[in-house]
């Protein structure tokens, strides 16, 4: 009888021992929403997220970048990696995984910074401080919703009609509220000019620290990317306002060898650089470096041969020394990008994008010799004498078009450059590749956008398709 | 000290009884055949814990009351007999062999029932039927032999990871892996390794012995696992382990050693091929040819140099008995296998000890305890092209394996094959304990309580190094990780048990219960780059380090009750009822409750019946009841989260990492199953059949959200799966004599999934080859259907939506197949003439699709520089040519098609096993001491029928990604075994 009332009594008082909180369990190593702005602490790691989304592998951890000049003439997909490879051979389809982790990526940073814009102004800190973060998060919305109108919306007034959509508000759950429709392209594009001037006027002109100033965003930061923005739209004094007003910032300057603005780290080059490092590693040099020769890279991608022998037409230009070759498949590697572990920087805005900037809006204004005294300091700077050729409008504009391929090759500029003047289709009509026995061309006007991915259009049922590509 | 108890106990018991007429009854046990004595009998006067058992010579003898004593004769794995003793002081028995029939005990959710009486869908797989299969792993032994599960290998990979399914899949984004519940206690399955290698998944199940395993229940319809409540939509696996009994210690040893080998190869293309092959596509593209001096480059067969002969070996020693008291059973195994690609490798050892103490005449206690040690070589494969077999199929085959100084050829973005098998060092060792122990108070006759505290315990510790030699080391100088994962469970059970006889005809069992379960998971990762030298591999020689640690948990708490009731033994009835709460949901959705109900009718009870006497048994059951599921989903689903680690250089970052949605909660099966059992000429023939409709709504679904939110997806209670099927097994003694036995088991089973409701399609995997659809089963693949190839010009033929209009790859896709097999399962002959046996195992799965996506790789068509496999030498070269391989052109392979001719039939017919085996004669064996002795010769996987033409028609190389299958993906196809063993007792 003693013994069944014991038993009873450790069986009973186990129950009660366990039950209380097995039910009871919270999570580790996350915190709910609504702790994740609470005090300046919290909203410091916020922006610190914010940056980090831009560091992703689908952003400009490696992706974006690759997106550009892999459609462009400047490289080339030699490996297995359809993605890029439906890029390279103007074959895109709407499952492409790549296109789908930009367009992710992009969308998470501009979540980030709509939290921030939300939460930051209810949170107790000096005003100075809540200015300069929700500008930050201003200027990266501009850039992230820039980028994805670059990719998949077009450029106002030369190809695509609709902007990619444009959410302002954090997300907190699912619902017919987050289904966007796309606006006019136009509506895109202004959504970037005003988040830009709102970064402009929070900002301050400096942050703690000049590498601080160079790998987060100040108020020239937002004014370079407004002068791209310009650039984009035609609109050429603001094109030279914006760009003269980074460039009489006396914090930019020209590196004067240009391998430096690499093999260094936020130089007085770098407007905006995003900074990487062995926690945060990325990812241009494996995918271009061969694995071959000890680089041990995965060497999905190489430069075009055209563009480095064309680039190499005049041997005193410094740029012509940035590539190696593999000669396993007879194809030339960048040199920008090569720091053993990955840790190299990415350079989003630099001072010589504003001299060349301001330089194609001289020339379109048709104010021939300003654009090419910005035009020559770059060309000085390359080890090229000055300008030699024909003083005509178009002459100068193709001289630009072309110093903006040698100058930003492998830092994705070159693709939306050609398709915002209008030049993709006759550029880009027969690209010879290594794997080709054939040139290959863009062919048709459409594949200047590239298409929504197709999971985004299975979730959101007012999303449209970009003319030229299925569901 | 033994025998004194006993004989205290005796006369305690002869007093108790008064002054009985006590005399000694004695005889011999020998086997149904006459051919051996059988030791170890038990041999229990019924009604009493009185008894003894047979020696190694059949022989006993016992003091027995009275002339009205009943013994009863008692053998694992032979019929039980009761003898009424008599007048007569010589009883010799003859016991006759339990081939598999309806007459047997089955285990159940926390009990056990006759067969006879259950009116629930139960598969069973004993011990016999799995004894000496070389198989590391238990739930790799269920395939072929149990209606209705379906049981595929990921790959060959030792170790690797078991596709199973228990009537279909009825969740998309929650798991769709049965419970398993080993002596009681649900345990961990699955892959507990923190390292991503590509689709390779490691499987926790591979850490129980199978030669411990006494029996396998699958738990099937809604009635035999609704007791298992919120996690038992899935199905529910139990695994009993052997025990002691009450007999003299029996020895046993077993042991086998083999040999495996790839039985077939990648059929890749040689040098001069290859060559020939790029410079026809290069001309075809107009261009001139690449390569010139056909022949005069390296001609190397990267397969030849990957696969290899690999042994296997297992041997388990068990010493079990004990008298009516203490009952014990310890055993010890190492089993290893090592990979026909190396240097994969499994090693596994394992202890166990299971104890049952009668304490007092009330109160039993026991435990069940496991330790195992496994240590798994891994391999970068399935669903990696960076690995070996990746390796293997991209090479060119006219580079040599090494360069002229001896380092290793490096080719674009492909690990060297022959670099990978000599430097690839990933190893997992994983040291896990299973330990249960237990108390039954026995308050009346009929009335117990059983409670049982378990912890299941792993700890994991994985080391990857990377030497500058591979290209995942080459860029950093050396790479490292190290991972520690320790999963820690523990559950308490208290089950209260009340069985009784009313009137003699009413039988009425009752068992109420509560479980509590919590489940802590925590995992330390340590990284280094940048190392001295490859002799350096340890992290603290790293100069760049990184760590990180990581926790989680989740608790489950429940309460269930089950009534059985018997009218007759004929009319049954079962009803079970679950309530769980679980800490995954909100707390407004955290409790769920699952019922069930079941009846049966054994018309063979009946009298109108007893004038069939070829009928034995007829059994109608029906069940209906509803299951949960709570498993695939993140412990904290159903809260929006921000979470760390989002840094941006030295600055610490926070991101949004999940979206509120307060009211998740259980995902609902309900489930409807119809079956008969019959059984013919006193069952030498049975058959089993059941019908079954699953209907899964609420799904825990991952709804894609629109990216445009951040985020991109959302767990939430929404669509519906269907799963509808029969199951059919039949089992035969056709021959049944002295000196031969002959009987056959055979099953079928068919599976009808379909997504009956979903928010919208989702897009699975690179390249969206599988699609999930309204109106379509789960693992549908999505692709451009191609025709055929126009004989005229060599290119493909496409279906278009429109018909007539022109193909457009952005349009024009569809489902073409899946992985599900129409139909599937086994068939075991088994013989024995005389001193010899053999089994035939045959397991079958007819109707599935096969998607050879190494293929879609390695038929490129010359748009690649990597490697061809043979196959594309059947393309189109010249007008009139009829193939489904097009003109190799850059168009006919652009890079956006998705051609639908690599989705192949992977039916297949697989002879599993076939062993051959002989008992040495008793007067031989007796002479050196032994009970028995029987060797045997085996072979796994010897033919394979199948008009698949890739490496294996089973394998999943996507495993990592639960909503594919049947995807071949470089993966190691399983081994051919042929091996030999002995199995002896003493």
């Amino acid at each position: 009888m003693k013994l069944k009332n014991i038993f009873s009594w450790i069986a009973l008082s186990s129950v009660i021992a366990f039950s209380c909180d097995v039910l009871e369990q919270e999570p580790e190593t996350q915190i709910s929403d609504q702790g994740a702005f609470t005090n300046e602490k919290s909203a410091d790691a916020a922006l610190a997220g914010l940056y980090h989304q831009m560091q992703a592998a689908g952003y400009y951890g490696r992706n974006f970048q690759i997106i550009s000049d892999v459609s462009a003439d400047i490289a080339q997909s030699i490996g297995t990696w359809d993605f890029y490879r439906e890029m390279d051979t103007y074959s895109l389809d709407a499952s492409n995984t790549e296109l789908n982790n930009f367009y992710i990526a992009g969308y998470r940073t501009v979540n980030q910074a709509n939290n921030l814009i939300a939460s930051v102004p209810g949170i107790e800190m000096p005003q100075a401080k809540r200015d300069n973060l929700v500008g930050q998060a201003y200027f990266a919305r501009a850039l992230a919703f820039f980028d994805l109108n670059r990719v998949f919306g077009g450029v106002p007034g030369k190809v695509g009609t609709k902007s990619v959509v444009l959410p302002l508000e954090p997300s907190r759950g699912a619902g017919p509220a987050t289904q966007l429709s796309r606006p006019d392209l136009a509506v895109g594009y202004a959504q970037v000019k005003s988040d830009l001037l709102q970064a402009i006027s929070l900002l301050p002109e400096a942050q703690a620290s000049d590498a601080f100033s160079r790998s987060r965003a100040v108020k020239s930061t937002a004014r370079a990317l407004l002068s791209r923005l310009h650039l984009y739209l035609g609109e050429w004094d603001d094109v030279i306002t914006t760009s003269t007003a980074v460039i009489s910032d006396p914090r930019y300057t020209l590196v004067a060898d240009y391998a430096n603005i690499f093999s260094g780290k936020l130089t007085t080059e770098a407007i905006f650089e995003i900074e990487f490092n062995n926690a945060d590693q990325s990812g241009i040099r494996n995918w271009y470096l061969p694995s071959t020769g000890g680089l041990g890279g995965r060497g999905d991608l190489a430069m075009h041969t055209d563009f480095v022998n064309l680039i190499r037409t005049n041997p005193t230009d410094v740029r012509g020394a940035m590539f190696g070759f593999n000669a396993a498949q007879g194809v030339f590697f960048p040199l920008k990008y090569q720091k053993p572990g990955n840790i190299d920087n990415v350079h989003v805005l630099r001072i010589s994008e504003m001299f060349l900037n301001r330089a194609e809006a001289h020339a379109n204004k048709n104010s021939i010799a300003l654009a090419v005294a910005d035009l020559n300091r770059i060309r000085n700077r390359a080890g090229l004498a000055n300008y030699n050729g024909a003083m005509t409008q178009a002459a100068v504009l193709l001289a630009i078009e072309q110093e903006r391929a040698f100058e930003f090759h492998i830092e994705g500029h070159r693709f939306f450059d050609l398709v915002r003047t209008g030049r993709a289709l006759a550029v880009l009509s027969a690209v010879r590749r290594t794997n080709s026995s054939v040139p290959i061309g863009i062919g048709e006007a459409f594949k200047q956008i590239m298409p929504i991915p197709r999971v985004d259009l299975l979730a959101n049922p007012n999303l449209v398709q970009n003319q030229g590509y299925g569901n | 000290m033994k025998k004194t108890l006993l004989s205290a106990l005796a006369v305690l018991l002869a007093v108790g009884m008064g002054f009985a007429q006590q005399r000694t009854v004695s005889g011999t046990v020998m086997a149904a055949d006459g051919s051996f004595p059988l030791p170890g009998v038990n041999i229990q006067i019924k009604g009493t814990v009185q008894g003894t058992f047979t020696g190694g010579d059949g022989k006993y003898s016992l003091e027995v009351p009275s002339n009205d004593a009943v013994l009863v004769f008692s053998l694992i794995g032979y019929t039980t007999q009761e003898v009424v003793v008599g007048t007569r002081s010589t009883i010799d028995v003859t016991m006759r062999e339990n081939v598999r029939e309806l007459g047997e005990v089955v285990v159940t959710g926390y009990g056990e029932q006759d067969r006879k009486t259950l009116t629930s869908s139960i598969s069973s797989v004993s011990a016999k039927d799995i004894e000496n299969i070389p198989t590391a792993s238990p739930d790799q032994l269920m395939q072929g032999r149990a209606s209705g599960v379906l049981v595929q290998s990921q790959s060959g990979t030792p170790g690797g990871g078991m596709f199973v399914r228990v009537r279909g899949s009825t969740s998309i984004t929650a798991g769709n892996d049965p419970l398993y519940v080993v002596d009681g206690v649900p345990i961990l399955s699955g892959n507990l390794s923190g390292v991503g290698l590509g689709g390779n998944q490691t499987n926790a199940m591979s850490d129980i012995n199978p030669a411990d395993i006494a029996s396998i229940e699958i738990l099937k319809d809604a009635s035999a696992t609704a007791i298992y409540g919120a996690r038992a939509a899935n199905g529910v696996v139990l695994i009993t382990t052997k025990r002691g009994d009450n007999s003299k210690a029996k020895i046993s040893i077993g042991s086998y050693y083999g040999s495996q080998s790839a039985w077939r190869k990648p059929d890749l293309v040689d040098g001069p091929t290859y060559e020939m092959l790029r410079n026809e596509a290069a001309v075809n593209n107009g261009g001139s040819p690449i390569f010139t001096n056909i022949g005069s480059r390296p001609s190397t067969n990267f397969a030849d140099l990957v696969f290899r002969d690999a042994p296997i070996s297992n041997t388990d020693i068990s010493i079990s008995g004990g008298d009516p008291k203490v009952q014990y059973l310890v055993s010890a195994s190492a089993f290893n296998q090592e990979g026909i690609v190396a240097p994969s490798a499994f090693d596994r050892k394992t202890g166990r000890i299971n104890l049952d103490v009668l304490a007092t005449d009330k109160l039993k206690v026991g435990t069940s305890l496991l330790y195992a040690r496994s240590i798994r070589n891994r391999l970068r494969n399935d669903d990696n092209i960076a690995g070996a077999l990746g390796g293997t199929h991209f090479f060119p085959p006219n580079l040599a394996p090494y360069q002229p100084d001896g380092s290793y050829t490096k080719f674009s973005i492909f690990e060297n094959p022959v670099a990978v098998i000599n430097e690839n060092d990933i190893t997992m060792v994983t040291n896990r304990v299973l330990a249960s122990v237990y108390g039954e108070y026995e308050f009346f006759p009929g009335l117990s309580l059983r409670s049982t505290f378990s912890v299941d315990y792993n700890n994991v510790k994985e080391d990857v190094y990377d030497n500058t030699l591979l290209n995942a080391g080459a860029p950093v100088n050396g790479s490292a990780s190290s991972i520690a994962t320790v999963d820690d469970n523990w559950i308490q059970e208290n089950v209260l048990n009340y069985q009784t006889r009313i009137n003699g005809r009413h039988d009425l069992g009752i068992l109420l219960g509560t479980t509590l379960q919590q489940s802590k998971f925590e995992r330390t990762t340590a990284g280094g780059q940048q190392f001295p030298s490859n002799d350096f591999k340890r992290i603290a020689s790293a100069a760049v380090q990184t760590s990180s640690s990581d926790g989680s948990m989740w608790g489950i708490a429940s309460l269930f009750t089950r009534i059985n009731y018997a009218l007759d033994n004929k009319y049954l009835l079962t009803v079970n009822v679950r309530r769980d709460g679980s800490s995954r949901f909100g707390s407004a959705n955290q409790w769920g409750t699952f019922p069930s109900i079941a009846a049966g009718w054994r018309l063979s009870e009946e009298d109108f019946m007893q004038n069939l006497p070829a009928i034995s048994e007829l059994k109608l059951r029906a069940s209906y009841g509803i299951t949960g599921n709570q498993n695939g989903i993140g412990n904290f689903q159903a809260a929006g989260l921000w979470s760390g680690g989002a840094n941006y250089t030295a600055a610490p970052g926070t991101q949004p990492s999940q979206l509120a949605n307060p009211d998740l909660k259980w995902e609902r099966t309900a489930q409807f199953n119809i079956g008969v059992d019959f059984g013919l000429w006193n069952d030498r023939v049975t058959v089993t059949a059941d019908y079954y409709n699953k209907q899964t709504t609420d799904l825990l679904l991952a709804v894609p959200v629109p990216i445009s939110t951040g985020f991109t997806d959302i767990v939430q209670n929404f669509g519906e799966v269907e799963n509808k099927g029969f199951e059919l097994g039949i089992n035969a003694n056709i021959v049944s004599t002295t000196d031969l036995n002959w009987s056959v088991q055979f099953n079928v089973a068919q599976n009808r999934n379909m997504v009956k409701k979903l928010a919208q399609p989702i897009a699975v995997y690179n390249r969206d080859i599988v699609r999930i659809e309204e109106g379509a089963p789960l693992y549908s693949f999505w692709f451009h259907d191609q025709l055929g190839v126009n004989p005229e010009t060599g290119n493909p033929i496409w279906r278009t939506k429109t018909p007539g209009a022109q193909f457009d790859p952005n349009v024009d896709r569809f489902l073409v197949g899946d992985a599900w097999p129409d139909f599937f399962g086994g068939l075991t002959n088994t013989l024995n003439y005389k001193a010899f046996d053999m089994m035939i195992f045959f397991q079958y799965s007819l109707g599935n699709d096969q998607l050879y996506w190494s293929r879609f790789f390695q038929e490129h068509g010359g748009t690649r520089d990597t490697n061809f496999l043979a196959s594309q030498l059947g393309r189109w070269q010249q007008p009139g040519d009829v193939t489904m391989i097009p003109r190799m052109t850059n168009a006919n392979y652009a890079a956006n098609l998705r051609p639908s001719r690599f989705v192949e039939d992977g039916s297949y017919i697989r002879l599993k096993n076939l062993s051959i085996g002989y008992t040495l004669p008793t007067d031989v064996i007796s002479r050196i001491g032994m009970g028995s002795a029987r060797v045997y010769l085996s072979g796994q996987n010897l033919l394979t029928f199948t008009n698949y033409s890739g490496m294996d028609p089973e394998v999943t190389s996507t495993a990592g990604n639960a909503l594919t299958q049947g995807v071949d993906f470089y993966a190691i196809p399983q081994p051919r075994v042929i091996m030999g063993g002995f199995n002896i007792t003493f």
